[in-house]
């Protein structure tokens, strides 16, 4: 049997998070009540002009720049010809023949931990076209169009065809998504729609280098899906070829649900014409270094300085920037005196479980950096443990109160007093003579018993390293 | 009149003061005016009111003009079938006119009228609020009886606008009245243009050509003997641009739908099938030919476009203005776009390369058709000027 490998594209839409659509001034909502965000030009009615977005120009060249793409001095609008009803004016804006970027690179793990850099062919901006609804009316089927999405603006990545597994495309799509994120040009959210994958896919002969006819692959909704639909057509494509079919350029949509690719259309080609309105976009040097300069420290760069300059492993350093919200909060952490150690494990374990629950943001939750700070630092000075701190964690999020006006309203301060515990250890070892023999005869188990006692005693307030010393002394002083 | 007028508005406005004060404007139902009917002479958009004004006829009414109707056009302004351009002025119901010239509408329709059309250059007056169709090669022509007129018009509506990208960012001409010093003025007779003209309308043009001598101007041979090719470009970059433009047009939003459609597709061929009349169609289905099956040959045409604007740029400096015939005549209404075309092919160059054109009548009693001046990009004041000291020297019996 022969074996095959697949050569794999991907075409990633990205909305961009401006404030406006791209070439007029509305409302960049297209989940806002439908035809809210709509005016003359982006419904090009007859006399209107379109206004490129100084924003969308800037958020598209930051993501250029943070995907290491080179930044075109010359780059301009074509129109992609076709006719559908969502398309206002019967071709799209988008950059076809001079975009806006081009090369760049991503780099990744491959499934055998080796490294892979997957290159980027270019990057150009386009408008987002209306969003069909298909209804019945009566026994009649209309379909109604909201143009809120209508010149939303879009940015096209599309790669050089270098994937060669699954896994390759989804490690590209995380590692895209959270330098995307990074640049703050978009949440790039799958589920959401403000990230959307096209996947081409064709196989060869193992060990060839042929490039054979490609099959594109939609509706994947997660990066999940695209791993399972790169890999069901991989397999497709494969026992076609083996049972002498010959594979068709075509376009076939995802089906989450039964987990098959199923075909959808012949793929239509329209002529792109350059658009004669929209100026040519000329991008000065000193405009892309002063893009540059915005460029915040990406995030490979500060999984390696979270390894260097707080001394996390490389896998924590990876997962905690990963996320820019997370990374800056973990830094805010230590800002305020936090021990790397402590803020990664609470930040991990604790904050960002309970911010999940509570369906909060972690920018925007009720429990800032300062105020988790202050409750880590009084656990780093032992004066509450860490049942209590959990414990004030989860009130942090209802009341404005300070962490340490919690911890003293609710008697969580901790007792490290040897004066005030000794009381309570003689009174323990009073009531237990069996089980102060059993640890002078040497059951460590027994001393655990004690310890527990003493803690239940003093309402679980009581330091358990002092508690330990006292109680281990004194039973043995005792004997 | 009313077969001049497409709409007049029951009560004009009144005018602020201004410049234009006093001034009767005409526009054509392609411009927008809030409020007023703009069908641009299509079934596409029957019964379509526009929404806001034109940058065009903000600048004129705040100049103090008034805009006391629009004209009857051709669809979409695509040459002169059904449009009664320059006839408000010979009836006296408007001082000036403006025009939408696509390749050369305003320059002919000022010859037919026997008053001055001028054609501005590409890029100085704001296209928002035009409902337009090639929009690299479109723009207002002014009509008035008056250079002056015209002039104080173009001073008007030209300069920058924040609602028009397209405008090239570059220094507005100063259109204050400024001398021609004719001993140190240069017009060039291009050698090719004259092309195909019979021999009679060729020494018409000749005698036109005379009296720019006898006014005292330098004339002067030069050659572009790549002439001949800008209609071609024209029909091809042109059509292209139209067919893109009129892909609104598709009654989703707006204009007329036809009712009865199985599905979208269907509804899409009856709507603008019943949208657009016989002789926009065929330039359309030419637009979308070179668009779909020879993508190539509109990349030629795009390329030899550059080539004719470095030609005439190359000419500029052998000369300070250039004289081009003016065919007078041709089928009335032309039924072919080949008809059409035919009577353009000495106006689209301007179009073509995105320069300033100004059409002059001849004096009374001459029997030339009148001559065509153009210049280089943005010398439109100077070639005004220019056309202000033709007039007056035949005012004082020279021409």
């Amino acid at each position: 049997m022969m074996e095959f490998e697949a050569v794999i594209g991907l075409e990633i839409h990205v909305e961009l998070n401006c404030a406006t659509k791209m070439f007029c001034d509305c409302s960049n909502r297209p989940g806002d009540k439908p035809n809210m965000n709509i005016c003359p030009t982006c419904l090009w009615f007859p006399g209107a002009l379109p206004r490129l977005s100084r924003e969308a120009l800037e958020k598209a060249a930051l993501l250029c720049l943070g995907l290491g793409a080179e930044l075109q001095p010359r780059s301009a609008f074509d129109q992609k010809v076709y006719y559908y009803p969502d398309l206002p004016k019967g071709y799209q804006l988008s950059q076809a023949h001079l975009p806006l970027a081009r090369g760049g690179a991503i780099d990744i793990s491959d499934e055998n931990g080796r490294p892979r850099k997957l290159r980027i062919h270019h990057i150009h901006m386009e408008e987002d076209v209306a969003k069909l609804v298909h209804e019945m009316e009566g026994r009649l089927p209309i379909s109604l169009v909201d143009f809120n999405r209508a010149g939303a603006p879009l940015v096209e990545i599309v790669t050089e065809p270098d994937f060669r597994t699954p896994s390759e495309a989804m490690e590209f799509l995380k590692a895209l998504r959270t330098q995307v994120r990074y640049v703050g040009s978009s949440e790039c959210s799958m589920e959401n729609g403000t990230m959307r994958v096209d996947a081409n896919i064709s196989v060869r002969p193992k060990g060839t280098g042929q490039m054979n006819t490609k099959v594109e692959v939609k509706n994947m909704n997660s990066i999940r899906h695209v791993g399972d639909a790169v890999a069901y057509e991989i397999n497709r494509q494969s026992a076609d070829v083996q049972a002498g079919k010959v594979v068709t350029l075509h376009t076939r949509l995802w089906d989450p649900d039964k987990k098959v690719t199923l075909a959808m259309r012949g793929k239509f080609e329209g002529p792109c014409i350059p658009d004669p309105v929209v100026p040519v976009i000329e991008l000065a040097p000193e405009w892309i270094e002063r893009m540059r300069t915005r460029l915040p420290e990406m995030p490979a760069a500060r999984a390696e300085r979270f390894v260097s300059q707080h001394g996390l492993s490389g896998e924590e350093a990876v997962f905690l920037s990963a996320d820019p919200e997370v990374a800056g909060y973990f830094e805010a952490l230590i800002g305020q005196g936090v021990s790397p150690r402590t803020a990664m494990h609470w930040l991990v374990t604790q904050l960002i479980p309970a911010v999940k629950d509570r369906g909060q943001e972690l920018s925007g939750s009720a429990v800032p950096p300062a105020r988790f700070a202050a409750l880590l630092n009084m656990l780093a000075r032992d004066e509450i443990n860490a049942h209590a701190a959990r414990e004030v964690l989860g009130q942090l999020f209802d009341s404005d109160k300070a962490p340490e006006a919690i911890v003293s309203a609710l008697g969580f301060r901790q007792v490290s007093d040897p004066d005030a515990l000794d009381a309570l250890i003689d009174k323990v070892l009073a009531e237990q003579p069996a089980a102060v023999a059993d640890v002078r005869a040497g059951q460590g188990k027994a001393l655990g018993f004690l310890i527990g006692q003493v803690m239940q005693a003093s309402g679980g307030k009581a330091n358990p390293k002092v508690l330990r010393d006292l109680l281990a002394k004194k039973v043995s002083a005792a004997s | 009149m009313d077969s001049i007028f497409f709409y007049r508005p029951p009560e004009a406005a009144v005018p602020a003061d201004g410049p234009l004060k006093g001034m009767n404007i005409a526009i054509q139902p392609n411009v927008s005016a809030a409020g007023w009917p703009t069908d641009a002479g299509s079934n596409a958009l029957a019964r379509f009111v526009a929404l806001e004004d034109a940058t065009v006829v903000e600048r004129l009414r705040q100049a103090g003009a008034s805009i006391c109707g629009s004209t009857r056009m051709s669809e979409f302004g695509f040459g002169l079938d059904g449009s009664r351009a320059g006839e408000a002025i010979k009836r006296n119901a408007a001082h000036a006119e403006l025009v939408l010239d696509l390749m050369g509408e305003s320059r002919l329709a000022a010859s037919a009228g026997d008053v001055c059309g001028f054609k501005p250059s590409y890029g100085l007056v704001s296209r928002f609020g035009l409902i337009g169709l090639i929009p690299s090669m479109e723009c207002y022509g002014i009509l008035s009886d008056s250079l002056k007129n015209i002039r104080e018009i173009l001073k008007a509506i030209a300069g920058p606008d924040e609602r028009d990208f397209s405008l090239p960012d570059e220094t507005t001409p100063d259109f204050s009245p400024q001398n021609i010093d004719t001993g140190k003025t240069t017009v060039g007779i291009i050698k090719e243009a004259p092309g195909s003209l019979p021999a009679r309308q060729e020494s018409l043009y000749r005698a036109a050509i005379e009296t720019l001598g006898d006014a005292g101007l330098t004339v002067k041979e030069l050659s572009l003997p790549d002439f001949p090719l800008f209609l071609p470009v024209h029909k091809i970059v042109g059509a292209v641009e139209a067919s893109s433009c009129t892909g609104r047009y598709d009654s989703v939003r707006y204009g007329v739908r036809v009712p009865g459609a199985k599905n979208w597709n269907e509804m899409y061929l009856s709507s603008r099938g019943a949208a657009f009349g016989p002789l926009l169609k065929s330039y359309l289905f030419q637009g979308t030919f070179f668009q779909f099956e020879r993508y190539d040959a509109y990349e030629d045409a795009c390329r030899i476009r550059a080539r004719l604007v470095a030609g005439m740029r190359r000419l500029a400096a052998q000369a300070d203005f250039w004289a081009i015939p003016v065919e007078r005549g041709g089928p009335d209404a032309p039924a072919s776009l080949a008809d059409t075309y035919a009577q353009f092919a000495l106006t689209a160059y301007a179009n073509v390369a995105g320069l300033p054109a100004l059409y002059l009548p001849p004096a009374q009693g001459r029997p030339h058709p009148g001559v065509q001046l153009s210049g280089p990009r943005l010398s439109d004041a100077r070639l005004l000027a220019l056309g202000e000291h033709l007039l007056n020297a035949r005012r004082g019996g020279n021409a």
